[in-house]
């Protein structure tokens, strides 16, 4: 294994780095839905994958560019998730072995109508901009970065933005991050839990929505593309800790610049194995991540 | 219920399932009965963990990739024949999965689910990259089987219907052993299985050990009857999900629950398959089917036709008489051993 030039390390470090950014909004809401209700959404990948179905479909039909089609997949996507919780998620004992299998179940539901809707062939929105790229100059480095990332970056930050106002200045994200703390507490001062609950994965989803939408600008996808990025996402989430958003933020960019610059010093096929082993590990011998709390569950 | 039906089924089973090839020739209906029997020995091995023991492993197609590489590589480096090799080399599965159970079994309810999938997704990574081993994406071929190939599932078939026996044979004695309660303790509370002197990290890595036994032996198998695998089918996620599917669907934590589910489950999906062809419906239905189990018939069928069976028989008699009544039943019939099922429902308060 030898090393690459400092000066593709450098490149690839930054767009690892743009990558790590957009990783944030995917991961939110599942780590969101986790603090809320401890609820590991297995089905957020799919969830992923079909939004960006959804955007695909709203470019190649409609012409709508993905970016534009966040302010139709959102709210679509927040009802979806309230009513998920509410005629799914809530009517199951509540028993995490159950309701782990109770997502997955519901992962691999979507991915079979994904499939069948659309068969397998890999897609990927393809805008005017698709491909451009701009060069940065840094000293005297040239970075060239692709627009379809700074695009998809700015619109996860702007994304980000508004789910952290949402969580700080609202009297809903003061609901949420009291139930987080404590649920119990939470309803003794008159907050509406089972509301709550249902709201934050709706919000979860709202969030998966614009994150999918980025999503099919950068990537090609396919139905069971969601089986390699839930297990990418929840190693993100899992690093940073189960449950924290700063947490997931921290993760997000470590795996995106882990990922990036594996993918250049070992190889292409091998480096997922990254997030793998970090998943695993980080699960067996630090389950609160780097930024979370050790939590128990049931 | 019928006494001597109910106490002799199994040999009736057993003597059906010897007639079954004999009855329906056609070699679709002799892949159909191997398929099911081999559902059914996965299962039973799965429940050991999952059900007995209340560790939902996602991942254990993982083990039945391994026994299925194994298995394959032996007989192409060495020569072994897969009919021996499979349960011996099922034995180092079982190591694997001991040494890994070790690990993983730090964590508890999602935070293990989520483990094993780590672990099959890093099982199937190197099986796509370790070329000089496995072959890589194409996979690897072996020998084929010395008989001739029109007859050829019908040696699988029966070799298949010995080990769902055994299977269904160490699933049993392990319920009604020591160890078993011990198992049973720690799904009901693993905290006070601890305090009352229950070794349950002990217990877990071994559960999780055995239950990798038969799914390793099912690969094993597989592989042979396959004559080609490759790392996408031998560590399909798909296969645990049968499993799982399969034991809840029968009744998780019960002996004859999973073989149940095998045999309502695989000739169900195979109707599915041939009726609308593409596997993607099939794994729409899979998931709905495993959303529906999980809200409407959470414990499985065999649980949840036992305590209807035993309601309607139940004397409307007051509380401590009708307890009284099921206790003393349970007495008698744990000397003339009972077919185990649920724990939880031998003790019950009686229904109004």
């Amino acid at each position: 294994m030898s090393l690459p030039p400092t000066s593709v390390l450098i490149q690839v470090a930054i767009g690892g780095l743009l990558t790590g950014g957009v990783y944030a909004l995917l991961v939110s809401g599942l780590t969101l839905i986790f603090g809320v209700m401890r609820v590991i959404n297995i089905a957020h990948g799919a969830f992923l994958v079909l939004s960006a179905y959804l955007a695909y479909w709203l470019f190649t039909l409609l012409g709508m560019d993905p970016i534009v089609s966040i302010a139709v997949l959102a709210p679509l996507f927040f009802v979806f998730g309230v009513l998920v919780q509410r005629y799914l998620i809530a009517r199951v004992r509540q028993e995490p072995g159950l309701l782990v299998l109770v997502t997955f179940a519901l992962a691999i539901t979507l991915e079979g109508v994904m499939g069948s809707l659309w068969r397998t062939t890999g897609r990927s929105v393809r805008t005017a901009y698709t491909g451009e790229v701009v060069p940065l100059a840094l000293g005297d480095l040239t970075v060239r970065l692709p627009i379809v990332q700074l695009v998809g970056f700015a619109a996860a930050v702007i994304a980000l933005g508004v789910l952290y106002l949402l969580l700080t200045r609202s009297d809903l994200g003061r609901a949420i991050r009291a139930t987080i703390q404590n649920p119990d507490a939470a309803q003794l001062v008159g907050v509406n839990v089972a509301l709550v609950r249902a709201l934050t994965f709706g919000a979860a989803l709202a969030s998966v929505a614009a994150g999918g939408a980025v999503f099919s600008l950068i990537w090609t996808f396919n139905a069971s593309s969601h089986e390699a990025w839930i297990s990418k996402m929840l190693s993100i989430v899992v690093l940073g800790g189960m449950g924290s958003l700063p947490g997931a933020l921290v993760g997000a960019l470590i795996i995106g610049v882990a990922e990036a610059v594996a993918a250049v010093t070992i190889t292409t096929y091998l480096s997922p194995i990254v997030s793998y082993l970090i998943l695993f590990f980080i699960l067996v011998f630090r389950p609160q991540g780097l930024l979370g709390s050790r939590i128990r569950e049931a | 219920m019928l006494p001597h039906l109910t106490r002799r089924w199994p040999v009736y089973a057993v003597l059906a399932l010897l007639a079954y090839p004999w009855i329906w020739r056609a070699p679709y209906f002799h892949l159909l009965g191997f398929d099911t029997l081999l559902g059914a020995t996965m299962a039973v091995s799965w429940n050991i963990m999952g059900g007995y023991t209340g560790y939902k492993s996602l991942g254990h197609s993982a083990f039945f990739g391994l026994g299925a590489y194994l298995v394959a590589i032996a007989a192409n480096r060495w020569g072994w024949n897969p009919l021996w090799s499979a349960p011996l080399l099922a034995l180092v599965v079982v190591a694997v999965a001991l040494l890994l159970g070790w690990i993983m079994l730090r964590t508890t309810g999602s935070a293990f689910v989520i483990a094993t999938i780590a672990l099959l997704l890093i099982f199937r990574l190197l099986a796509l990259n370790l070329r000089g081993i496995t072959g890589g994406a194409p996979g690897l071929s072996q020998p084929l089987p010395p008989w001739s190939p029109e007859f050829s599932r019908l040696p699988f078939f029966y070799y298949m219907l010995i080990w769902t026996l055994v299977a269904v044979a160490v699933s049993a004695f392990i319920v009604r052993s020591r160890f078993g309660l011990g198992l049973l303790a720690i799904r009901d509370d693993e905290g006070k299985a601890e305090m009352v002197g229950v070794n349950t990290t002990l217990y877990k890595v071994l559960a999780f050990g055995l239950s990798a036994y038969f799914v390793g032996l099912g690969g094993g198998i597989w592989s042979y009857f396959q004559t080609h695998i490759s790392p996408v089918f031998a560590f399909d996620l798909r296969i645990g999900v049968d499993m799982i599917l399969m034991t809840m669907l029968g009744g998780l934590g019960t002996v004859w629950g999973p073989v149940l589910g095998a045999f309502i489950l695989i000739p169900a999906r195979d109707f599915i398959l041939f009726r609308f062809g593409a596997t993607q419906i099939h794994l729409a239905i899979s998931g709905a089917l495993m959303l529906a189990i999980i809200l409407f018939l959470p414990r499985g069928i065999l649980p949840t036709l036992q305590e209807w069976l035993e309601r309607r028989r139940a004397p409307a008699s007051a509380f401590v008489g009708a307890r009284l009544m099921t206790e003393l039943r349970d007495e008698s019939a744990a000397t003339a051993s009972t077919p185990p099922g649920d724990p939880h429902s031998r003790v019950r308060p009686a229904p109004r």
